[in-house]
């Protein structure tokens, strides 16, 4: 049961990710998680641990880079940005989800059939 | 795409960057944790509220580190990798299981090894000619079934006549006499006609194919020869036309040299063509070996089907003049093969018996060191490791186990199997193509394989079930089933022996057998000198020499006796057979007598066509109606033959001084072909026609009957045999052999024989032997299996009741508190023994019925091996069971023994 509950928020959180970078700019892990629990209004619970999985996965893709630099409060932290490849990506990702979403949420609020009197 | 590549170049960077990239992460986990806790302290939280918050939301850091390592790598690999260092640790802890399983599986995957080279290097491999798979063998058939040469004229028409071909030749071979400044050697000749290079697919490397002209009748011989002769006795020069040789007295001028390890057949060294000499216009003279090319895209049943058609014209335009009603076509290396494939199959059969018991007794061994593992692998189960994993740690085990043992196997393979060869028999066909090459190790790769697959079968299952945890105490049932499952495995290694055992039993005695066959000649104290003539020297001068030496060879201090002939018994020169006419002398005319008389003393091309034709109708009449016809082998000997090789005279006489070429022809026959042809009669006085022998066709004389000897092999049957005179028939001695009967040893005679021959004729050169030498030639494949096989059976035996031994000692072991308890509520030490060794004794009769079984159902295999003995002879099998079932209540013993000593008062304190 656990197994498909990560599948599932593999894509989806690699995605979050994404959109992140992409509106917030560069950032840092916790940056990233944090900003993420945020505007998802903290409906995803998730260890802010998983973020790094999902941000190594991303950095294979080539979708993402990084670099050590410094926080703000001079902290040394690993700082990742979204490449090109990654915007096309998160917009191609992104157009599937709203497609998707429109549908299933059309599918869902199918009304109850009546027999034909 | 190349994302995808790319990627996975960076997995498997990931995992040689482990400890950096750990590291990173720590770095990054630590700054993500800081940033944390300053976030709750801004908001208020106290130190150590904030880093608890912190850890919290953060969630487990050894989870976040291995979906990490999950992501980045190959996590495939990794755990492999794991698995090997952790399986590498275990054999370092126990190494005496290690050394004992290695050496057991070296053992079994080196003898196997082994002997799968040479079965690839005899029956697999392909052959080293072009297009390989499409070079066939072709027979003539004859009505009975029977395989037989092709006559010319029939090869002759196959090659005009068949549209299946690409090509097809004929090809004869045999020692030839080669003088080269003065020196005279035997050398291995063929004579070949002119698509032979075609259908073998090789061209000159140096100089040129034979011309046109080269290759009609009575040209002077020209020679290819092999790259290996040029080189090695030719000094490689360049200028062939500067190269003096002699082929049997004749000037032979060398035109080209073929390519490297090109030797067919035979390991010839000079070919020439055979168009040279004239062709044998009968029809029903079977002298020729056929090769030929199929077309490409043919097979060999559609070649077969249009050679049938070919055949069965020629049979309804010939009639009885031809014999062949249709075509054998076998595939060259087939062909080459047969007559060694049952052989080496069995053999194959016999070393993976081998490798299964070596797989068993590994088993047990690692079923005993999981035993004592069980409480590691409970805990781990109930930490959570699902049971494919554990499988895969026990498949890793295996693996490193079966690899290091494959590693030392090949190893053994490869030093034994330059004993192997040095002990194999000298006519094994392809011995130089065998050696340990890319697709035997890739076999030895498989076997590693299979056994790891094997060994983990039986371990990992047994040892993962679930109900690990509740094997807390060593007496419990679970265990039980492990015990079980020992003696079940033990039982099987002693099936597997037995088997093997069997088999080796029944090919000692087959070879008994054999030797105790009366070959119907003296095999001790006998020399032989082989010589060659040279081919067409007139009649009366061969007649002359070998009679001149056989009077000198006499006169050798220590030779009782002399004699020659030109096919010595169990010798590798092929036999001359054909049908003979019994007669009446009066059955023929005055002017046929006087044709005969003169077809002898002219020159046969020379005759009359018409005389000749008439001769040769009386002769087609006579051989016409087979019923009449006899059949028997054609010998040419000489007096002295039969005395030396002490073949006893039954009737009659032998030749003596009477028997001039002037006389009436006289012939010997053997016992079985007087029993055959004359039943109930004398054979004394008749006279048959034999003239298809040997061109000349005046009738031979019955004069005596001989003792059978068996001259094709021990183990078949004497064949018929016709004896002629050398001194009155010596046209078909090309090669003729001496042989001298000593009161001592018989080689030393071998230099006064070579100087008497070197007086006479310093250009021939003589090959010297002995019969009993000759005679354990003839033998050589069978002692060859029989030596390897036996050798496994010992193995096999020692290993199965190693097997026992373990599995019943182990038994003990596991039950000591049990004895221990039985011992305190009184039983006796006699109980107890009778209780371990019934328990041996169950194990060792189910092994013992399997293998029985297993027998029964492997007989085939072993059948065309075997001589005057049946596959299931019950004395046999009787006598290895109660063998090995000796042999494992002795191997348990050992164990009862110490059982029956065990003191129950330490057995009841000690867990």
């Amino acid at each position: 049961m656990s197994d498909s509950k990560l599948d599932l928020l593999q894509g989806t959180l690699d995605l979050m990710v994404l959109q992140t970078l992409s509106t917030m700019g560069p950032n840092h892990g916790y940056g990233i998680a944090r900003r993420i629990e945020q505007i998802s209004g903290n409906e995803v619970l998730l260890n802010q641990g998983t973020i790094y999985a999902s941000l190594v996965r991303l950095q294979q893709r080539g979708w993402i880079t990084a670099e050590w630099g410094t926080s703000d409060n001079n902290r040394k932290a690993k700082f990742y940005s979204i490449t090109k490849r990654g915007r096309k990506q998160l917009h191609d990702d992104a157009a599937y989800w709203q497609r998707l979403s429109i549908v299933m949420s059309r599918v869902l609020s199918m009304p109850e059939e009546e027999p034909n009197s | 795409m190349t994302s995808r590549i790319r990627q996975f170049a960076l997995r498997i960077a990931a995992i040689f960057r482990r400890d950096s990239l750990d590291c990173e992460l720590d770095a990054e986990m630590r700054a993500h944790l800081d940033l944390a806790i300053e976030e709750n302290l801004e908001a208020g939280m106290t130190p150590q509220q904030a880093r608890r918050q912190a850890l919290i939301r953060f969630g487990g850091p050894q989870q976040a580190k291995e979906i990490h390592r999950d992501a980045r790598g190959l996590p495939f690999v990794e755990t492999f990798l794991q698995d090997l260092r952790f399986a590498a640790r275990l054999l370092k802890k126990s190494p005496g299981f290690t050394v004992v399983s290695v050496l057991t599986l070296a053992l079994g995957i080196g003898a196997t090894t082994a002997i799968f080279s040479v079965v690839y290097g005899v029956l697999l491999r392909p052959l080293p000619y072009h297009n390989p798979q499409q070079i066939v063998r072709l027979w003539e058939q004859g009505a009975t079934g029977v395989r037989m040469r092709f006559a010319e004229r029939n090869f002759d028409d196959v090659r005009a006549q068949n549209r299946c071909l690409s090509g097809i030749a004929v090809f004869d071979s045999g020692l030839s006499t080669v003088t080269r400044h003065g020196d005279a050697t035997r050398v291995q000749a063929t004579s070949v006609t002119r698509d032979f290079f075609d259908v073998m697919g090789v061209q000159p490397v140096f100089g040129r194919a034979f011309s046109p002209d080269e290759q009609r009748l009575n040209a002077s011989p020209a020679g290819l020869v092999s790259y290996a002769y040029w080189q090695q006795t030719l000094g490689g020069t360049r200028d062939l036309s500067s190269i003096r040789l002699k082929l049997d007295n004749h000037p032979l001028s060398i035109v080209g040299v073929l390519p490297p390890g090109f030797r067919f057949p035979d390991n010839s060294d000079i070919w020439i063509p055979r168009e040279i000499s004239q062709e044998t216009p009968s029809r029903s003279a079977h002298n020729d070996q056929l090769i030929g090319h199929l077309r490409d895209g043919l097979s060999v049943d559609q070649a077969r089907a249009d050679l049938n058609t070919i055949a069965q014209r020629l049979k309804q335009q010939y009639g009885p003049g031809t014999d062949m009603v249709a075509v054998v076509i076998e595939p060259l290396r087939r062909a080459m093969t047969n007559d060694v494939r049952p052989a080496l199959i069995v053999l194959l059969v016999a070393s993976a018996f081998l490798l299964l018991i070596a797989c068993a007794n590994v088993t047990n061994l690692m079923l005993a060191q999981a035993a004592a593992r069980e409480r590691e692998l409970a805990v781990r189960a109930v930490l959570g490791a699902e049971r494919g994993r554990l499988i895969r740690q026990f498949l890793t085990e295996a693996f490193l186990l079966s690899s290091i043992g494959g590693v030392c196997g090949v190893l053994l393979a490869y030093w034994g199997l330059k004993g192997l060869l040095a002990l194999a028999p000298a006519n094994l066909p392809r011995l130089e193509d065998v050696s340990i090459n890319v697709p035997v190790l890739l076999f030895s790769v498989l076997a590693v394989a299979l056994v790891s697959i094997a060994l983990t079968l039986f371990t990992a299952l047994r040892s993962t079930s679930r109900d690990g945890l509740n094997e807390g105490s060593r007496s419990g049932i679970g265990t039980r089933n492990k015990r079980r499952m020992g003696r079940l495995l033990a039982a099987a290694q002693l099936a597997a022996a037995l088997i093997l055992l069997v088999g080796a039993t029944l090919l000692g005695r087959s070879l008994l057998r054999v030797l105790s066959v009366n070959a119907g000649f003296r095999t001790q104290n006998v020399a032989t000198m082989e010589i060659g003539l040279p081919f067409d020297a007139p009649k009366a001068d061969r007649a002359d020499f070998l009679d001149r030496l056989v009077t000198r060879l006499r006169r050798i201090p220590g030779v009782d006796h002399v004699g020659g002939t030109n096919k010595l018994p169990l010798s590798d020169s092929g036999f001359a057979d054909g049908s003979f006419a019994p007669m009446n002398p009066s059955q023929i005319s005055p002017h046929v007598q006087d044709l005969i008389r003169r077809s002898n003393s002219e020159n046969l091309a020379n005759m009359d066509p018409a005389l000749m034709s008439e001769l040769i109708a009386f002769f087609d009449d006579l051989f016409r109606d087979k019923s009449h016809l006899g059949y028997a082998d054609f010998v040419v000997a000489s007096a002295g033959y039969f005395p030396t090789l002490g073949i006893p005279l039954l009737e009659g006489r032998l030749f003596d001084e009477r028997d001039t070429s002037d006389a009436p022809h006289v012939a010997v026959i053997s016992q079985s072909l007087a029993r055959q042809t004359w039943p109930n009669q004398d054979p004394i006085g008749r006279t048959i026609e034999f003239g298809n022998m040997d061109g000349d066709l005046r009738l031979l004389t019955i004069v005596g009957v001989v003792g059978d000897v068996r001259d094709h092999s021990l183990e078949s049957a004497p064949p018929p045999t016709v004896y002629v005179d050398f001194r009155q028939r010596p046209q078909v001695a090309w090669t003729f052999t001496f042989v001298m009967h000593t009161s001592s040893n018989p080689e030393s005679v071998f230099g006064a024989a070579r100087s008497i021959l070197h007086d006479l004729d310093p250009n021939i050169p003589p090959r010297f032997n002995t019969l009993s030498q000759v005679y354990s030639a003839s033998l050589e494949v069978r002692r060859f299996s029989l030596t390897l096989i036996g050798m496994f059976s010992v193995i096999a035996v020692l290993l199965a009741s190693a097997g026992i031994y373990g599995v019943i000692s182990y038994s003990v072991a596991q039950r000591t508190r049990e004895i221990g308890v039985r011992m305190a509520l009184g039983a006796t030490t006699r109980e107890v023994l009778i209780m371990v060794l019934k328990q041996s004794l169950i194990t060792g009769a189910i092994g013992i019925s399997v293998g029985l079984f297993g027998c029964f159902a492997l007989t085939r295999l072993l059948q065309s091996q075997l001589f005057e003995i049946s596959p299931s002879d019950p004395i046999t099998l009787c006598g290895v069971s109660i063998l090995l079932l000796m042999v494992s209540l002795a191997a348990c013993s050992i164990p009862g023994r110490r059982a029956a000593r065990i003191d129950p008062a330490t057995a009841l304190r000690c867990e």
